[in-house]
């Protein structure tokens, strides 16, 4: 895990930095009366510091070679992911239910491996049912789309 | 008495239908999350914010508190039979209760988890009752500069107690209060990090993080490695713990209950650090402590115990000061103030169906969760069975329902996706969500008060030195940070268990 130590903590470091940057566009003020940019650049200063600290430390020991990798795939998450980000722009568009049956076909079937006409009877019924349940017994604000 | 006449009063409260309702529902709920693997309360409380908008404000407060310590029940029946705490709170359980299971005494691991959850949360209650209204009058004292030292303390127990690397957490603390400044400064309005969006005008949304960083990331780590339950396949059989096992767990009952109600109270420990600390004790003062880890039946006692009653303690400074000691608090506190309640000194006095109605209710709900739990335990067993690939798309689903309809804007989808892969990368790494999401919520009345007693104060610092309230609760934060280094036994207990938990 050294390795992974070294990335994690670098990449706060380069947070941190970017934060100060940011912070220091706001008006900072005087110790005794504070502007709105000195809470912040204070944060970002000491969350800079702290990852310093954890970038040297993780420095300091030996690099390791990485550890075998964990038995898992990769692609999952990952396709998910876009699947989401996909549902999250397509749901105002299409609506709820159109777009929530999409996204669940593709879950059942792809990551799950579902034969495809389960997946499909599958992802329109508890896309049904959830719209129902939620936006007509317990009056959730959704998405109606091109059907409202 | 007052107390008495208060608590009948609660009674009646949470006995009219629709709080019995809502007090079912809530720990019916949180069985349910508390037993599925990859959803826990805090995820499940943010998601059912909005439901509560048509809820009256009592009834909301009473479903989301039994979601809490429902889920408590509730994971320790995964730890017991399949080795996986539903909860984080029931790590320790899993040591002894699931070596208990394999050893043929599933039944009784899960009664006196149960029972130990009941006797603490009913002590809890009286806990509550008997330290809230006192506690109340101190409260009124509060102002900008108390408040600021309460919150400073709350962040170093919140970093100092943790299980894993300190220095780790205190990043993530630093992180999550920066985070906490993207929006309004809450002194003069300038908008801070906003870059002219509109979503980020109002501040990062608190259920957006919470449910990218427990529910969406829980559930993109789980689809990677892929889950398998095995659940323990036997008949569970009697139920009730024997004479015996009575004799061994009532004195760990009531020092868990006992420990976890006072670390409870506590700002920043939560329910999880008790059930470690609790478990640590019971080994030490054991007259056999090589049984713990073998299926020693304190050793499930204890903790589940300790986590019930730090559920009833951490109620204490939301109803009485209005401060979230932990992260189910500041959900719950935002449940609050969708209702335009702000909890706090004033609410025993403002909202006294509130105050005593929730508290009743607790009671209430833990004879529902006793019901529920003992002789329905096969129904949650076989909820176990339901395959994760059916199970992952509709906890996605609910995740971004209930992200979605606090405002309708699909942006806050974004943040929680965004928060997601965050999560993951967290988890993957070695860092806890806990307190960053703690430092969030706190960081931004850390600054306001900070800066209000600053303006009280014309700019002087002593305000904050002057008070003796005020200065008692910074000596304390200091002190939380300098003990560690100072008295090693509370270090080395928190190690050792967190080594052997893997945590």
């Amino acid at each position: 895990m050294r390795g992974a130590d070294r990335v994690s903590s670098f990449v706060l470091v380069l947070f941190a930095l970017v934060a100060v940057n940011e912070a220091r566009k706001l008006r900072l003020g005087t110790l005794t009366n504070p502007g709105p940019g000195f809470v912040p650049l204070c944060l970002a200063l000491a969350l800079a510091l702290v990852a310093l600290l954890l970038l040297w430390r993780a420095l300091r020991e030996p690099a390791t070679p990485a550890p075998p990798a964990e038995p898992g795939e990769r692609w999952k998450p990952v396709a998910s992911l876009i699947a989401l980000v996909a549902y999250t722009f397509a749901l105002e568009p299409l609506g709820f239910v159109l777009a929530t049956a999409a996204l669940l076909f593709f879950f059942f079937r792809v990551l799950d491996g579902q034969r495809w006409w389960i997946a499909l009877a599958s992802a329109v019924v508890v896309s049904a049912l959830s719209y129902l349940i939620f936006a007509r017994a317990l009056h959730v604000r959704l998405p109606e789309g091109p059907w409202s | 008495m007052e107390l008495i006449s208060g608590l009948l009063y609660g009674f009646a409260v949470s006995f009219t239908p629709a709080n019995l309702f809502a007090c079912f529902v809530g720990v019916f709920v949180g069985t349910l999350v508390g037993v599925l693997p990859g959803i826990g309360p805090v995820a499940t409380m943010s998601l059912l914010l909005p439901v509560t908008y048509a809820m009256s404000p009592t009834a909301s407060i009473i479903m989301m508190a039994g979601i809490y310590y429902g889920a408590m029940y509730g994971g320790s029946t995964t730890s017991i039979l399949v080795n996986i705490p539903g909860e984080a709170a029931s790590v320790v359980t899993c040591l002894d209760g699931y070596q208990m299971a394999r050893q043929g005494r599933a039944g009784p691991a899960l009664g006196i988890a149960a029972f130990g959850s009941f006797i603490a949360g009913t002590l809890s209650v009286l806990g509550i009752m008997l330290l809230a209204p006192p506690l109340t009058s101190v409260a009124l004292r509060f102002g900008p500069p108390e408040i600021f030292g309460l919150l400073l303390l709350g962040f170093t127990m919140v970093t100092y107690l943790t299980a894993g690397s300190k220095l780790r957490a205190v990043a993530m603390a630093l992180l999550g209060m920066l985070l906490g400044t993207v929006g309004l400064d809450p002194i003069l309005a300038t908008p801070r990090f906003t870059y002219g969006s509109v979503t980020l005008g109002d501040g990062l949304g608190l259920v957006p993080i919470i449910m990218g960083l427990f529910g969406v990331s829980e559930v993109l780590l789980n689809i990677e490695k892929g889950v398998t339950q095995e659940v323990f396949e036997t008949r569970i059989k009697g139920l009730l713990p024997t004479r015996e096992d009575w004799k061994i767990s009532a004195a760990p009952i009531a020092r868990g209950s006992v420990l976890g109600f006072f670390l409870g109270i506590l700002p920043g420990i939560g329910a999880i650090i008790p059930t470690f600390i609790s478990y640590a004790l019971e080994r030490r003062i054991s007259r056999h402590p090589e049984r713990f880890g073998t299926g020693a039946i304190e050793g499930v006692a204890a903790p589940e115990a300790a986590n019930n009653a730090a559920t009833g303690g951490a109620m204490i400074p939301l109803l009485t000061l209005g401060i979230a000691p932990n992260v189910v608090m500041a959900v719950l506190l935002g449940a609050f103030l969708i209702h335009g309640v702000q909890p706090g000194p004033l609410l025993i006095r403002e909202h006294p169906d509130m105050f005593w109605g929730v508290i009743a209710s607790m009671y209430v709900g833990n004879v529902i969760l006793l019901i529920l739990n003992l002789p329905l335990i096969g129904l949650w067993v076989q909820l176990l069975r339901v395959p994760y690939g059916l199970l992952f798309p509709l906890i996605l689903l609910f995740c971004i329902i209930g992200v979605y309809s606090e405002a309708s804007n699909v942006w806050d989808i974004v943040v929680m996706l965004v928060f997601g892969v965050i999560g993951l990368l967290m988890k993957k790494y070695g860092y806890e969500a806990a307190p960053l999401v703690l430092a969030f919520v706190l960081g931004g009345m850390a600054e306001e008060s900070f800066r209000q007693s600053l303006l009280l104060s014309h700019g002087h610092f002593d305000i904050l030195f002057t008070r003796p309230l005020a200065t008692g609760l910074l000596i304390l934060a200091l002190a939380v940070m300098v003990l560690p280094a100072v008295v090693p036994p509370v270090k080395r207990i928190l190690g050792t268990v967190g080594e052997e938990t893997g945590t």
